[in-house]
């Protein structure tokens, strides 16, 4: 009479196919003794209580920013006063389009292409009040 | 009404985009997102409002060109860098019909201004040009868009606006 195989998690008691929990991933990092201060200060002042937390809404910031600048967009504060201060973070720079704009050929005239060699020679033209307003928007 | 503008996006709704001119019209209809995405000829930018996030209400497209010195006249090349001269198109500009008057056109080219000025910031270009229907013309020239040629009242006429004049209204802007 020939031998049976049980299957091999059948010969375990109890053994049912449960799918697995996904794995939280663990994130560690050696920080300078000034940048464990930052982070203690900064979780002060955000009110955060765990590492999680401070990680997390780092992420979505930093999340943002990348967003934001692969758009070509800039980033800067702005004073009460209207004064901007624009931030240039060498690593999110890597992420901006150097140029978002393509090429065409345009078909020009002599007249056209008169004025606009002499538009371009001369003093440009003070900014319109439409104009000012429009750089407001 | 609070207005976006951003890239065109291959999902936004541009089928039912009416701003009463069939060519406007159709470009965005049918060319934006190829010349966009597939050929590179034009980069469009859509209005949309956060109530319905995928609706264009307006649109414009921008382009870089650039002019060969040779072909400028030889009196005014002297004065002039010995490079090409490089500029932005300001290509298309409309609005659909169902949202004139509440300030799209101007918001649409504001942002128009603003991207010619971060080009020209990045990579450099010397002013902006763009095909103004003659009835619009007088619409441009309040931005400070100069006519470079009158020719009949029926073709779009090519408009110039120095980048040196839009820095000076950002400046002007900043310090205000």
């Amino acid at each position: 009479m020939p031998a049976k195989i049980k299957p091999r998690s059948a010969s375990l008691p109890g053994a049912t196919a449960k799918t697995p929990a996904p794995r939280k991933a663990k994130f560690q990092a050696d920080l300078a003794q000034s940048e464990d201060g930052m982070v203690r200060v900064l979780k002060a002042q955000l009110q955060l209580t765990s590492n999680a937390d401070f990680l997390s809404d780092a992420l979505a910031l930093f999340r943002w920013a990348v967003t934001e600048r692969k758009r070509g967009r800039r980033i800067f504060s702005e004073s009460l006063s209207g004064e901007r201060n624009i931030l240039i973070f060498p690593r999110l720079e890597r992420v901006a389009p150097d140029v978002t704009l393509p090429r065409i050929d345009i078909r020009w005239t002599g007249k056209e292409l008169e004025s606009l060699a002499m538009l371009v020679s001369e003093q440009p033209a003070e900014p319109t009040e439409t104009l000012i307003r429009a750089m407001r928007q | 009404m609070t207005v976006t503008i951003r890239r065109l996006e291959e999902c936004d709704e541009v089928k039912s985009f009416d701003c009463g001119d069939e060519a406007l019209n159709n470009y965005l209809r049918l060319h934006a997102w190829t010349n966009q995405q597939k050929i590179s000829i034009g980069v469009t930018y859509v209005a949309l409002d956060e109530s319905a996030p995928r609706l264009v209400l307006g649109y414009f497209t921008l382009a870089t060109s650039s002019v060969p010195r040779d072909k400028l006249p030889r009196k005014y090349v002297r004065g002039l860098p010995a490079y090409d001269l490089p500029l932005i198109l300001l290509a298309r500009l409309a609005v659909d019909k169902r949202f004139v008057n509440r300030g799209l056109g101007h918001a649409l080219i504001s942002e128009a201004f603003k991207i010619t000025l971060h080009v020209a910031d990045e990579v450099g270009c010397r002013c902006m040009i763009t095909d103004a229907y003659p009835e619009k013309a007088g619409w441009y020239a309040r931005y400070g868009f100069i006519p470079l040629e009158v020719t009949d009242e029926t073709s779009p006429r090519k408009m110039f606006l120095d980048v040196r004049t839009l820095r000076r209204a950002s400046a002007a802007e900043s310090s205000a």
